[in-house]
């Protein structure tokens, strides 16, 4: 069991946010009638940056230099504590696997991407800080209404727990559709904020990295990458368990499944983004509400019912 | 454990289109939300109808379809475009806001109806939708700026009206039923004849500038 399940971690968190960046960007692509760049574009990106040289603002500290770092590594953890591709987490981090401290954790890498971007020194990277601490502002209780409303309906704080023991389905469509707005705000994605775009006022993710370089923009990438994988992923695995099917399958079946859903849900946000133009930046707040409702919903039955 | 019967889903689903239409500013969107509520509740009575095997709930969901889930919906489309609106901004609450006042509203009709619902007759479930329809239905009518979406807010609170009816009265008469549909088509033909006139005359249909009279 052991011997199966840590390769499945290192899958997990070094080839498959990878290669979900590239299925996102190639569905894109051929979505607009382009041929786009091979899936496994992001591995070869990654390694070319790791061996470029890096240039650093003259007014940057220590953070800096720092964050990145800090910033991978809370993803990789939360990445490791949220089942978002089916597999649990590890049995020596099962009492770490609360969900608050998940959810906070995701918010500590945030924070300090925020401080890097302010801390280089351009006014771009303030713009683009301001913003994205506007958006985690208006995400961050959707996560913890929805997740807790799935906590109150399966009767456990644990997130492995929470997925293994399953929850009412109701409660499990409402809050599937509000983790996936919710990260299409999250990970700047299209209504939101248009992940193509480069210098321009409006972007938000791009403005934060615009000074990064090297092996510094190389880990904030992989981190991002991950973070995609972890939202989309507890949208995916949350739509995934309304179903009585995906319950007490062996690990590697869970885990096929659980990576499948997650490539359709990319392809289909690669789709969509296909059709739609970002939205005016003083309405992301009333897209966003839409997710906040869904939550409360969400909140409303799972009370209802306990 | 509470586990909800199909029509109480149904009714869910017609309240969630309705909190939905709190949210959208643009008139078709509004009319969007109409026509899929209205379809849920003829969906009720149909379902309703088989449940009791009675024909007469088949003919009324029919007759709910095609006047007030299409009908109804493609006129003031039709009028909406001839007078030329397209969104509508609200007065009073944004609509962030006025999605939280409908949830809210979902949570009041689902925490108070079973309080004034008596045990036996009927879902309690489906009497707090449809006090949570005609708590919205309300809002609408309060918070919306155009002539057209106040009507759009009358439709929903009678759409709740008629839920409340489906799920609490099992025997309401056939021609009561088909009574107050057609009243309320008459009611939206009146309104629709009352906005081009209103257009015509002062080159809007913006309630809150009403008070101002013109010379």
């Amino acid at each position: 069991m052991k011997l199966i399940i840590l390769p499945l971690y290192i899958i997990n968190l070094m080839i498959i946010p990878f290669l979900f960046m590239g299925i996102i960007r190639k569905a894109k692509a051929l979505m607009q009638n382009r041929l786009g760049a091979s899936v496994f574009q992001p591995f070869y990106d990654f390694a070319k940056l790791l061996k470029k040289g890096e240039t650093v603002s003259e007014t940057a500290s220590c953070i800096f230099l720092l964050a990145p770092k800090i910033v991978l590594s809370a993803a990789l953890i939360a990445g490791i504590l949220i089942p978002w591709s089916g597999i649990p987490a590890p049995q020596f981090l099962q009492s770490a696997a609360n969900f608050i401290l998940i959810i906070y954790m995701l918010g500590v890498g945030k924070f300090f991407s925020m401080l890097a971007a302010m801390d280089a020194g351009s006014s771009f990277g303030g713009l683009g800080a301001s913003r994205e601490a506007y958006i985690s502002i208006l995400i961050e209780p959707i996560l913890l209404i929805g997740i807790s409303a799935l906590a109150l309906s399966s009767g456990s704080m644990n997130m492995s727990e929470i997925f293994a023991k399953g929850f009412s389905p109701f409660v499990g469509v409402l809050c599937g559709a509000a983790f996936l707005i919710a990260a299409l705000a999250e990970l700047s994605r299209l209504p939101v904020d248009d992940p193509t775009t480069h210098l321009e006022l409006t972007m938000i993710h791009e403005a934060m990295i615009l000074e990064n370089s090297g092996r510094n923009l190389a880990l904030m990438e992989y981190a991002s990458a991950i973070r995609a994988c972890i939202f989309l992923g507890l949208s995916a695995q949350t739509f995934l368990r309304v179903s009585p099917l995906y319950k007490n399958l062996p690990v590697l079946a869970e885990f096929i499944i659980g990576i499948a859903a997650l490539f359709i849900i990319g392809i289909f946000v690669a789709v969509v983004e296909g059709f739609i133009v970002r939205l005016n930046w003083r309405r992301v707040p009333n897209f966003i509400a839409f997710a906040a409702v869904l939550s409360i919903l969400a909140a409303l039955v799972a009370v209802a019912k306990g | 454990m509470m586990n909800l019967s199909d029509i109480e889903l149904f009714a869910v689903a017609a309240v969630v289109a309705a909190v939905w239409m709190c949210g959208v500013t643009t008139i078709t969107r509004l009319l969007w939300g109409l026509a899929m509520q209205t379809t849920m509740i003829a969906v009720i009575a149909a379902l309703h109808g088989i449940e009791i095997q009675s024909f007469k709930y088949l003919i009324f969901a029919g007759v709910l379809l095609i006047i007030k889930a299409v009908a109804t919906p493609v006129f003031l489309a039709w009028i909406a475009n001839k007078i030329e609106v397209k969104r509508d901004k609200g007065t009073g609450l944004n609509p962030a806001l006025t999605l939280f006042a409908g949830c809210g509203a979902l949570a009041l009709g689902y925490f108070i109806a079973p309080k004034i619902v008596q045990s036996q007759s009927g879902t309690a479930g489906g009497a707090g939708m449809a006090i949570a329809l005609i708590l919205i239905g309300m809002i609408f009518m309060l918070t919306k700026k155009l002539a057209i979406s106040q009507v759009i807010g009358f439709l929903v609170l009678e759409n709740g009206i008629t839920l409340y009816a489906l799920t609490q009265t099992h025997g309401m008469p056939l021609m009561v039923e088909m009574g107050i549909i057609f009243d309320v088509l008459v009611g939206v033909m009146l309104a629709g004849l009352v906005m081009f006139r209103l257009n015509r005359s002062f080159e809007h249909i913006d309630v809150t500038k009403f008070r101002r009279l013109r010379y």
